[in-house]
Order: C-alpha cells, then structure tokens, then sequence
C-alpha cells in the first residue's frame, strides 16, 4: 500500500542503461536481489536439498535444537519441531508452498489488474465503470476478503489465494491506468492511430509495453505485502493445513512449544522476514530508478 | 465538505450491500434446515414454522435476502450455532477489546511514526536519515505475528515484566491496562514504519513549497517552520494514508488478538471461521466491514478539517 505513489512512467531508453547502472552501484539492492534468487532456488530444489522427509515424524526425536546447541544432531542441522519432524526440510519445503502462494496471487492479481487498468486508460468510456468497481474492491480490506473466502469455501491454500490475488487487483489497476494515462498523452499513441494501427497493436505494443516497467516495480512491493499477508492468514489457521509444510503454518504450529524449544515458530518467521524484506529493498529501488523525485540521497 | 462526504457516503452503498450479499451467502451455507438451526435443537415443531415464515424460506431468494437485510437492520443476526447465543451480543461484548486494542496502539505508534519521518526529512541524506528509512523498511517487513511471539517469549515469559493472556478489564484499571500493553505494543509497532515512512515523503515535498521558503525568508525559527508550515501541511496526506492503512491495523489487530487470546472481533471471526459456525462468522465478517468503513468516512471528516480546500472542490 506504501507504494500507490509509484505511478511515474519509465524514463526515455537512452536513460534506462544509466539508471541500470544506478542499480548495480546500490550493493543493498543487489545484496536483496541475490538473497532472492537464493531462495527462489531453494525453494526450487527442496527435494533434493532437503536432508530428511519433511513429513516423516518420530515421537523420540521431538523438539531437538539445532546443531550449534548442546542437545543437537548433525542429522538435524536445525532441529526438529514438536513432532520430531526435521526442521530444515521443513523450512526448504514451506519457503516453497509460501513463495508459491506468493507468487500465483500476484501474477493473477496483477495480470487482471494490468488488462482492467490499460483498458481503462484506453477505452476512456470503460474508465468510470473499471474506476468504480476497483475502488469498491479497494474499500473492502485484504484481511476481510480473506476472512470471507475462508468462511465460503472453507479455510485452506485456495481460499488464501483467491483472496490475495482479489485484493492485489485494484492496487494494480489503479498504478496501472495512471501510468498508462501518462503514455497515452504522449505523441506517438497518435501518431500510431494516424498510420492506421489497429486497438490491439496501440493497445499491446504502444501502450502495454511502456507500462510494464512501472507495474513490474509496483509488483515487487506488492509481493513482499502478498507473502505478509498470505503468511498471516495461513498463521491462522486459514490457509494451507497441517500437516503440509508452510511457514506462516509452521510458525503457528510452533506456538505450543514457544517456551520449550522457540526455534519452531521463530525460524520459519526469519525466513518470512528476509524474503519480504528483500522483495521490498528490491522494490524501492527499482521504484527509485524509475521515479527520481523519490531518490533517498 | 457536505458533498464531499455525501459523495463518499453514496460510494459505500456498494460495498455495504457486497457485504449483505456475503453475509446472505454465508447463511445459505448452513448445513440442514436454517430454521431448525436458528430454533435451536430443543425448539417445538410451531416455533421452526414460525421462524421458517419470518425468514421467507418458503419465498424466493431474492425475497430472502431483502428479508435478510430488514433483519440485519434490526441487529438481528441470527444464532451461534456452536454456543446458541444471539450473534449480536457476541459482538458487542467483542468489539470493544477490539476498538481498545486499536486505540492503544495508535496512541503511541501515529506520534513516533510522525516524529522519525519529519526528523528523517528534516535530516535528509544524512545517516539518520539512513537509520530511520532502514528502521521504518524493516518495521514493514516483519509479520505481526513474529513480533507477537517474541514479546510475549522475552517480554512476558523471561523477564516476566507484562501478562500476555487476555483481557482483564477495562484500560483504566491497573490491571486492564498491564494486559493490553503487549497487544497494543506489537498492533503499533507494525503501524510505525509505514506512518513514518508516510510523513517522510510528505514533509520532503512540502519542504520545497515557496510558502516554507517564504516562512524561512521572514525570519521565522527553523522550529516553527518545522512545526507549523511544514508538519501541518505535511499531515493532510498522512491523514488521509493513515485511513487507507486502516484496513492494514484490522489485518494486524485478527492476528494479535489470536496470539493474545485478546477477546475481540478478529479473534471470534477466526475462531467462527474455523469451527464453521457460519452465522457468527458472518455478523463478526459484516461488523468488521462496517467499523471499517466508518473508520474512513470519520478520516474524509477529519481530512476535510485540515484541509478547508476539500470543501470547495
């Protein structure tokens, strides 16, 4: 939600290297990007980086510690949680179904979204309809459409991502039109119509592809808040069910052994916080790059 | 100001009959004979016909739900189906905590986020400006639940210093105010980082207005521009952005509450949801909804204050 500001279109291409450069210099954007692709490929290579099965439970090794505490096992490099199941395969597992989670809501989300706001800025008697409806959708709160679709379908990871990809929607289609408003001001949106293009053509090659950089920025911020959210849901109890590996599940089943062994809930919300935490130092500066007002220096 | 709010006022009809729609849903949903369920188990065949005719079950849909409404509008909400208690007074024993749990972490998070983004404005570039930023960046990234149980594991559990189960009355009592500490705590401690991130970047365009030159130019202490043309200014759209976050403070206050064992809205919606208990999901659902639209009509209200020019559009 921070990020609504966002809505200034890219920058001329000559400019676009420069600014790439910008990037590159900026080692904490570059620090989150790689952090990212690490995890993006954990999370990729779970069953063959995973030590153990992350189902397989056993009631004589429950709540072990990891490895650098007295009582831990090698086997275990993080411990086990309350049911003896090993923790590091668990957690390679969980970062996959919440990335997953993740990463589903926002390109359906955005993808709706992105179409809703480029036809609204181009067929200009959509406009008000497209308008109305997404800041009717924008007055009803994430953590309520997620509420709501658990209660309809019943609370598991469908419900979880419908609702996150629902509430991305008019954030998107409100970043997108204003973007794509600004493009189509520009000279060569008519200058395309007066050698006879077609809508598709304007629509896709005019118009979409000058918008795209802006809203892939707004979707990286927006991914960061898609993870909290999903995460959150799912910590109560509303999204993907035990016993599947998830983290915001995992850090919920890790409440009843808080005192006794805190690595179970702990863990799993260390690794919620660098993803999301990633996604959005990634976000502001690309968001930076593209809109230099907002620069911090 | 009036047709501004009027206007604002016609544009959450919409949602508010969504939400009727959702809420009209979710009882069709109930296993078995509604009537029956609402009656109770231990109801005479006479009273489930009765109800049966008040409720139009036997009319058409469309008929239902505009029966549905009408009894909505009387606060009547139907039955738990769980505890077989009126929905309604469920909720109003739950939505107080929860407006407590709100107003105290809004206390002390909206003047800390205020101050760190006018002092990180004001100090633009330089290291605390830096500190600041990666404060407010890291307070967005962390899930409330996390802070949550960390409080509640060091604060409560080691150093022993606050309870974190329940409520034990209201804030005003010694007691009452120790238990809402932790809750309100981790609600606000999520709520910093965006307010000041919010005042940050309105402080930073208002300091370029003339009018900040102009006040500068006069002579005026760099205090007083600071305070009374920059902040002021810079307030409107933090205001504004504080009310579109509501529903950011509601995610937050379902997931306290359930850590907490805090006994509002959020915590009785999840515990409803889960055990399908759909007639107080759905009035715990439509209140939720309601607070919140309320909520943002009394920020266009008090944006319209602080901005005079709102009213002349």
């Amino acid at each position: 939600m921070t990020a609504v500001t966002a809505t200034e279109p890219a920058t001329a291409a000559p400019r676009r290297w420069g600014n790439m450069r910008r990037l590159f210099r900026d080692k904490l954007a570059i620090t989150a990007a790689i952090l990212l692709v690490l995890l993006v490929l954990a999370a990729i290579l779970a069953p063959w980086l995973a030590p153990n099965d992350p189902y397989l439970t056993n009631t004589r090794l429950r709540m072990l510690p990891p490895v650098w505490e007295a009582r831990g096992r090698w086997e275990f490099l993080l411990g086990t949680d309350g049911l003896g199941r090993c923790m590091l395969s668990r957690l390679l597992y969980g970062l996959r179904a919440t990335l997953l989670m993740g990463i589903i809501a926002t390109v359906i989300g955005g993808s709706i979204g992105l179409l809703l706001g480029l036809f609204a800025a181009f067929y200009r008697r959509l406009d008000g309809v497209i308008m109305h409806l997404s800041d009717i959708l924008l007055s009803f709160p994430a953590i309520l459409l997620g509420l709501s679709f658990a209660a309809v379908v019943g609370p598991g990871m469908t419900a979880v991502v419908i609702s996150l990809a629902v509430a991305t929607i008019p954030t998107v289609v409100r970043v997108t039109r204003a973007s794509a408003l600004v493009v189509m001001g520009q000279d060569f949106i008519e200058a395309g119509r007066s050698i006879g293009l077609n809508d598709r053509t304007l629509l896709v090659r005019y118009l979409a592809l000058n918008c795209i950089s802006s809203v892939f920025v707004y979707m990286t911020l927006r991914f960061g808040q898609v993870i909290l959210l999903g995460s959150a849901l799912s910590f109560l109890g509303l999204g993907a069910q035990p016993p599947a590996a998830e983290l915001g599940t995992m850090a919920s089943a890790g409440r009843n052994e808080l005192f006794l062994a805190p690595h179970i809930a702990v863990m799993p919300s260390l690794v919620i916080v660098v993803l999301v935490l990633c996604a959005n130092v990634l976000g502001d500066a690309l968001r930076d790059m593209l809109d230099p007002r907002l620069r911090h220096t | 100001m009036g047709v501004h709010l009027l206007h604002r006022a016609v544009l959450s009809i919409p949602v508010l009959f969504g939400v009727l729609l959702l809420g009209f849903m979710l009882l069709q949903l109930v296993p078995g004979d509604v009537a029956q369920v609402i009656a109770g188990p231990q109801a005479t065949p006479e009273v489930v016909e009765q109800i049966r005719r008040d409720l139009g079950l036997d009319r058409s849909r469309v008929i239902q739900f505009f029966i549905y409404i009408t009894r909505v509008m009387q606060g009547d909400l139907g039955y738990s189906m769980i505890n077989n208690t009126p929905v309604i007074s469920e909720l109003g024993e739950a939505i107080g905590p929860t407006f407590e749990l709100m107003i105290g972490s809004l206390l002390f998070s909206v003047p800390i986020g205020i101050a760190l983004g006018t002092v990180a404005a004001v100090n633009r570039g330089r290291a605390l400006d830096r500190i600041i930023i990666a404060i407010s960046v890291f307070g967005v990234s962390m899930p409330v639940f996390f802070i949550g149980l960390m409080l509640i594991m060091y604060v409560g559990y080691h150093w022993e210093l606050l309870p974190f189960l329940g409520r034990a009355g209201p804030l005003w009592t010694l007691d009452g105010l120790a238990h809402a500490a932790l809750p309100s705590l981790t609600l606000g401690l999520i709520f910093i980082g965006p307010v000041a991130r919010m005042t940050r970047t309105a402080a930073l365009e208002v300091m370029n207005a003339d009018y900040v030159r102009t006040a500068r130019a006069k002579g005026l202490a760099e205090r007083t521009v600071i305070i009374r043309h920059v902040l002021r200014n810079a307030l409107i759209p933090v205001v504004t952005l504080i009310g579109l976050q509501a529903g950011y403070l509601l995610g937050g206050a379902v997931v306290t509450e359930t850590i907490f064992s805090w006994p509002g809205v959020g915590r009785l919606a999840v515990g409803a949801i889960l055990a399908r208990d759909l007639p107080l999901a759905q009035g715990s659902i439509l209140i939720l909804a309601v607070s919140f639209i309320v909520i943002n009509l009394l920020v266009d209200v008090l944006y319209g204050i602080l901005d005079p020019r709102v009213g002349k559009r």
